[in-house]
């Protein structure tokens, strides 16, 4: 199972983008779970559960420094989501960018 | 012009984000909310804003069947700088990665300390003076120094623990005692540390840290979150940063909140006690009276584009947003309209939560809609709901309303000017642009390690 995990400042819209995202990665059958969490509980979730990708909502753009410059050093990609992809709450294309950020991780 | 302004704000809400204080004291807070929230519900029962109510729970429960109720308020809103300086003792040792339960309960007992514990004005039969902790200390007043002790005594402690003054035991001996002797000289130099300052506030007029900070520093704040343009600075604040696609609030909270938290525990206390109400700017204020449906007010916007949008883009985006909008989530408008950036849409993106912050403001202070009482909601709390339980008054719920409604009419001729935009844009034959993404076929995906 791979884990797309999603952050942003209370987890609240960055989870109806997850449950969409879910929904595209059920419909195809992928071993993949998506789900969204507050940035205050990063270490907590990193620690227990060791995500395969890091998503930050890009209202806390801001945050992706000290983010990177935290967890930087364990490998896991992180990312801001794209503006339109989040506003448009399209699950299907940040799956896929999900879905690259592995690939390429995995190629390396 | 807006790359200069984003080249200011963007910084500095990466520097609040990153000052290691700052997010201590943010996610300090955070810990105490969901307490709060629920004894709130305790205290709504308690004060059902109905007519006949009180009676009629009398008439089942039987005289008194608030008291109990009142319990729970107490054991979370009369403490609450207990919560505070263990919220925060917690984070902020999370912050300086020393371990977090004993940054927490070192901040604790730290707070205890400087704390008044006996009391010559009281006496019990025998004439000895009272003994014990008054909720006047651990409540609203205290807020400010619970932040402070929790930021000292755990800076404090990390900076002990990181001199390596620490006992050391041999191999073999389980973690969890290791952690508990690695614990026990840093929290001596907390402890004779704020036992020092016990001692030196008892030479001084104040007596107390408590009155010292309260006087000095938490009733001057406080004064300053009853100026009238408090909440007009923070909403056209918090906006300005959403205008630039960072969670507003996130940022402006790191500094207001305390001086919110503290005036919504002051109306709450006040509330409790049946006194007048002193202070507007609280928490529910902050939440409910400025912006309807997210930053910007933008339920109204999102009213709009579904009753009378033309194009496409903007009956979909209406669509898509509502059911969020009306709890308070508004992320698809910001980035899928969009709010960032735009120029159309800032001028009522800005001054509708300011117009909306105004007018409430003035309703309240002539006496028009109560005060809140500082009952917490969830900031998800949809509009109506949000005023006639936070004041207990169901013209709150209906000057709501009424804004709403102003608020489509402002947004009305600039939403149009965008609406026509996009149907120029969907007449007009477009060509998809296609991107690596689009040739990623979801039909054929494999992970080799699983």
């Amino acid at each position: 199972m791979k884990r797309v995990y999603l952050f942003c400042n209370a987890g609240m819209s960055t989870s109806l983008l997850a449950s969409k995202m879910q929904q595209v990665a059920n419909e195809y059958k992928l071993p993949i779970e998506v789900k969204a969490f507050s940035d205050s509980k990063m270490e907590q979730i990193i620690k227990e559960f060791n995500p395969d990708v890091i998503l930050l909502g890009p209202q806390v753009k801001y945050r992706l420094e000290p983010t990177i410059e935290k967890y930087g050093h364990l490998g896991i990609p992180i990312e801001v989501i794209e503006l339109e992809d989040y506003g448009n709450v399209d699950g299907e294309r940040v799956l896929k960018r999900s879905i690259k950020l592995i690939k390429d991780k995995e190629k390396q | 012009m807006f790359n200069k302004l984003e080249n200011v704000l963007a910084p500095i809400a990466e520097k609040l984000s990153k000052n290691k204080v700052l997010s201590a004291i943010r996610d300090g807070f955070i810990i105490s909310t969901p307490l709060i929230v629920v004894a709130s519900i305790f205290l709504l029962i308690a004060n059902f804003p109905i007519t006949g109510y009180p009676e009629f729970m009398a008439g089942i429960f039987g005289e008194g069947w608030d008291g109990h109720l009142s319990s729970v308020v107490s054991a979370t809103f009369d403490v609450i700088s207990l919560l505070t300086v263990i919220g925060i003792g917690y984070s902020y040792a999370r912050e300086k990665e020393v371990d977090r339960i004993s940054g927490a309960v070192i901040a604790f007992v730290a707070f205890l300390i400087i704390t008044q514990q006996s009391y010559p004005e009281y006496v019990n039969e025998a004439g000895k003076a009272f003994k014990g902790f008054s909720f006047g200390n651990l409540g609203s007043q205290g807020i400010f120094l619970a932040m402070i002790t929790a930021l000292l005594s755990v800076q404090i402690f990390a900076w002990v623990k990181n001199k390596g003054w620490v006992i050391k035991l041999p191999d073999g001996v389980p973690p969890a005692v290791m952690e508990s002797f690695a614990a026990l000289i840093p929290s001596a130099f907390v402890m004779v540390i704020f036992f020092g300052f016990r001692m030196i506030f008892q030479v001084t007029d104040f007596g107390y840290a408590h009155v010292f900070v309260y006087k000095m520093l938490q009733a001057p704040l406080m004064g300053f979150g009853e100026f009238a343009a408090f909440d007009v600075i923070y909403q056209f604040l918090s906006n300005l940063f959403w205008f630039f696609g960072i969670n507003g609030p996130a940022v402006t909270n790191t500094v207001f909140r305390p001086i919110h938290e503290a005036m919504t525990i002051a109306n709450l206390n006040a509330f409790e006690l049946g006194e007048p109400l002193r202070y507007i700017f609280t928490g529910p204020f902050r939440d409910f009276f400025s912006n309807f449906g997210g930053g910007g007010s933008t339920l109204s916007l999102v009213i709009v584009m579904l009753t009378v949008g033309k194009s496409q883009r903007m009956k979909q985006l209406g669509r898509l947003s509502i059911v969020p909008g009306v709890f308070g989530i508004n992320e698809m408008i910001i980035f899928g309209l969009p709010v960032v950036l735009n120029p159309i849409i800032l001028i009522p993106f800005i001054f509708v939560p300011v117009i909306n912050s105004i007018i409430s403001t003035v309703f309240m202070s002539m006496g028009l809609i109560p005060l809140t009482s500082g009952i917490a909601l969830p900031w998800t709390t949809p509009v109506f709901f949000s005023g006639w339980l936070s004041t207990g008054s169901i013209w709150a719920g209906v000057l709501q309303i009424g804004l709403v409604a102003l608020g489509c009419a402002i947004y009305y001729p600039f939403f149009k000017i965008m609406d026509n935009q996009y149907l120029a844009d969907e007449a007009a034959p477009q060509e998809k642009i296609k991107d690596e993404l689009d040739d990623i076929s979801l039909d054929d995906i494999s992970f080799d390690d699983l």
